[in-house]
């Protein structure tokens, strides 16, 4: 007999999205990860515009990473130009991109994915019986939050980082007080990782997983000009089209990737795995204690990946402020550069995973044609298989069990649906 | 006091609007105490059908499926406020409205005829279904929401602002960036309420915020930027970032 369980809309992710899984008896026979978040068609929308204002427009694509979006676009447009930005605003852009993982992991992991593994529908709900988490949590998250203001202008669509730099320095009286902001919240960042290492997570969805990551260098972190996979693979970020090969899907607005017709995972826990050595300080420490918790194939252990990172970016915070007060603050101006016929390539690690910017110019520094490729567009096709599984393996339970199961996991890539509706080539 | 039924929508957009009420994090767990909420899909798994007293709706209307959603909305609600620019203008995914067509970006991005996918061209709400308040923004600022909700508490409607960015930029005494730098700001002919954000840092305005009500500066700052040597294409695209459904007037002499 033939059946077919759909969860209509996803809760607590960021856009539109349902999925659907039609069952034969104990076989599987499709599942659909149906992206209805409607189309936004950037990449054709940006088309004509100067480079100066392209940060501004795209980053608007996502609210939760619109920092991580808008450094991917100054990235891609410094690299046409080949604009070299100084080690002071480096270190400023390593500052912004951790501040955002902060307020968006914080929001994903205490308020987003929490509530499964105590029981609440929301997070409003289990405030009632954990006041105090849910408080520290969001005083967590407006830590990040303070470093989207400072930084960037605001908290959500800020305009203060550029092409070229910062177009207003930090004093270093904000500086001091991002410091104190963070020693203030790294209890409830060290309390995110012992929450969730007391979950074990299910085993119905543990299946073969490729990982991609940002190789971060020397140290952990979200940036980087090259990509490591699980299978042993470096490629540079201008090669990424032979990564993501994407394709257009009926049921979603959000193209599917693949790679050597593999489906592949990004975000936390390919970081982790890829990069995890590399981490410092009491996150390091974390993860060697609790290294068996992150399982590359079991893809909800990304929650317990984004807890030890949440560690890492208050420590990294610190670090950064501390470099930036150190070496003295420069009130210094926008590099200035010149513009010619050009394409440029950027990748950075977003909160939920590799970002792709790539864009052409023309002669006046007009964009002639551009892609942009999204993490929850390349694990839309993961999800997809991952639903598989845990259908697959709980086809005798009931449609309540099976839904649950699959939701818990879907909103364990702490999906960004709005982000991946509009990837792909302006041709 | 039965508490007010609260509904939290979004459409087609970045979700950055319901995000703001997430950021409030300082007022947040106050807030959901005063109302009792019936959707709110990026916070909660909770959902209940029935009448909505209140219902915040971000977004703009970018399939038949937003549209249907949008209409359900409407019957079920008394007071419907547009919740940032996607509603109130459209924002960035209208930009090209009346110059590009739809089929144009389908083939353009997904490499498909137009009757593959439910997609409409990008619209405000308010094309679609009478609004009651808006709250205009891309993002929406927090304070302008505190008050909005404040007043919408006490039975009031919420006040908008009449006066443009430059008003708020010379209260704060910050330099002309038009004046001093020659930079192609908005500031003249943007609706107030963001404490000139972007003058403040250097920057000249965008418009996320859209235009302001009274349009007697829409000429003459189309003037200026010509007489500044930007092109008729630099302005036009400068000026459809946060206005693909503005009045004629706005882009008037540009076209």
């Amino acid at each position: 007999m033939t059946k077919t369980i759909k969860i209509e809309e996803l809760t607590r992710v960021e856009g539109h999205g349902g999925i659907e899984v039609t069952l034969d008896g104990d076989k599987v026979k499709d599942v659909k990860f149906n992206v209805f978040e409607g189309p936004r068609f950037f990449e054709s929308l940006i088309k004509t515009v100067h480079y100066e204002k392209i940060p501004d427009i795209t980053r608007r694509i996502c609210a939760i990473c619109t920092a991580s979006h808008s450094l991917a676009s100054i990235g891609a447009i410094e690299n046409a130009f080949k604009v070299k930005p100084t080690p002071q605003t480096n270190t400023l852009r390593d500052l912004l991109i951790h501040g955002e993982t902060i307020e968006s992991h914080a929001l994903h992991v205490y308020m987003l994915a929490l509530p499964d593994f105590l029981g609440f529908p929301d997070a409003f709900s289990m405030a009632s019986e954990h006041l105090d988490a849910v408080k520290m949590a969001l005083n967590l998250k407006k830590a990040g939050n303070q470093i989207h203001n400072t930084l960037s202008g605001r908290e959500v669509h800020g305009m203060n980082e550029r092409v070229g730099g910062f177009s207003k320095v930090p004093s270093q009286q904000e500086l001091l007080d991002i410091r104190t902001s963070m020693e203030e919240v790294m209890p409830v960042a060290e309390l995110a990782v012992k929450l969730l290492a007391d979950v074990v997570p299910p085993k119905h969805n543990v299946s073969e997983n490729l990982l991609l990551a940002l190789d971060s260098g020397e140290r952990f972190g979200y940036m980087g000009d090259h990509i490591l996979t699980s299978a042993g693979e470096r490629v540079h970020e201008t090669e990424y089209e032979k990564l993501t090969n994407e394709q257009v899907i009926k049921h979603s607005y959000a193209k599917f990737s693949n790679y050597k017709g593999k489906t592949f995972m990004v975000g936390a826990l390919p970081r982790l795995h890829l990069n995890g050595d590399k981490l410092e300080g009491k996150a390091y420490e974390l993860y060697k204690q609790h290294k068996e918790l992150i399982d590359r194939n079991n893809t909800i252990s990304n929650n317990f990946c984004q807890a030890i990172e949440l560690v890492h970016d208050v420590e990294r915070c610190i670090m950064d402020v501390d470099e930036l007060l150190s070496n003295g603050l420069d009130d210094e101006d926008l590099v200035e550069f010149d513009v010619y016929e050009s394409r440029g390539i950027n990748a950075i690690e977003a909160p939920r995973g590799i970002l792709y910017h790539d864009y052409s110019f023309d002669d006046q520094g007009r964009i002639t044609k551009a892609n942009i490729i999204t993490p929850t567009a390349q694990n839309a096709a993961n999800i997809e298989k991952d639903v598989r599984v845990i259908a697959g393996n709980l086809s005798g339970s009931s449609d309540e069990t099976i839904k649950h199961a699959i939701e818990v996991m879907a909103r364990a890539y702490d999906p960004c649906i709005s982000c991946s509706v509009h990837l792909t080539r302006l041709k | 006091m039965t508490k007010p039924r609260l509904g939290i929508f979004s459409l087609t957009g970045c979700a950055g609007d319901q995000l703001q009420i997430l950021n409030m994090e300082d007022e947040l767990l106050n807030l959901v105490a005063r109302f009792h909420i019936v959707d709110f899909q990026e916070g909660s798994s909770h959902k209940e059908s029935g009448p909505i007293d209140i219902a915040f709706v971000e977004g703009s209307v970018s399939t038949e499926t937003d549209l249907r959603h949008l209409k359900e909305i409407r019957e079920r609600s008394s007071v419907l406020i547009a919740f940032g620019n996607c509603a109130t203008d459209g924002c960035v995914q209208a930009m090209r409205n009346g110059e590009t067509t739809l089929a144009q970006r389908l083939k353009d991005v997904y490499g498909v005829e137009p009757d593959y996918y439910d997609a409409l061209e990008s619209k405000p709400i308010r094309e679609y279904v009478k609004v009651d308040f808006s709250i205009p923004g891309c993002p929406v600022e927090k304070d302008e929401v505190v008050k909005a909700i404040t007043s919408l508490l006490h039975g009031d409607s919420p006040l908008g602002y009449s006066y443009p960015v430059c008003v708020e930029c010379k209260l704060h005494e910050y330099p002309c960036v038009i004046v001093e730098d020659n930079k192609p700001c908005l500031g003249p002919v943007v609706r107030a309420g963001c404490e000139a954000r972007c003058p403040g840092l250097g920057l000249d305005c965008i418009g996320c915020r859209g235009p302001v009500e009274d349009g007697s500066n829409f000429a003459a700052e189309l003037q200026m930027l010509l007489d500044k040597g930007y092109t008729e294409e630099f302005i036009m695209n400068r000026l459809r970032i946060f206005s693909g459904e503005l009045p004629e007037d706005f882009l008037g002499g540009a076209k």
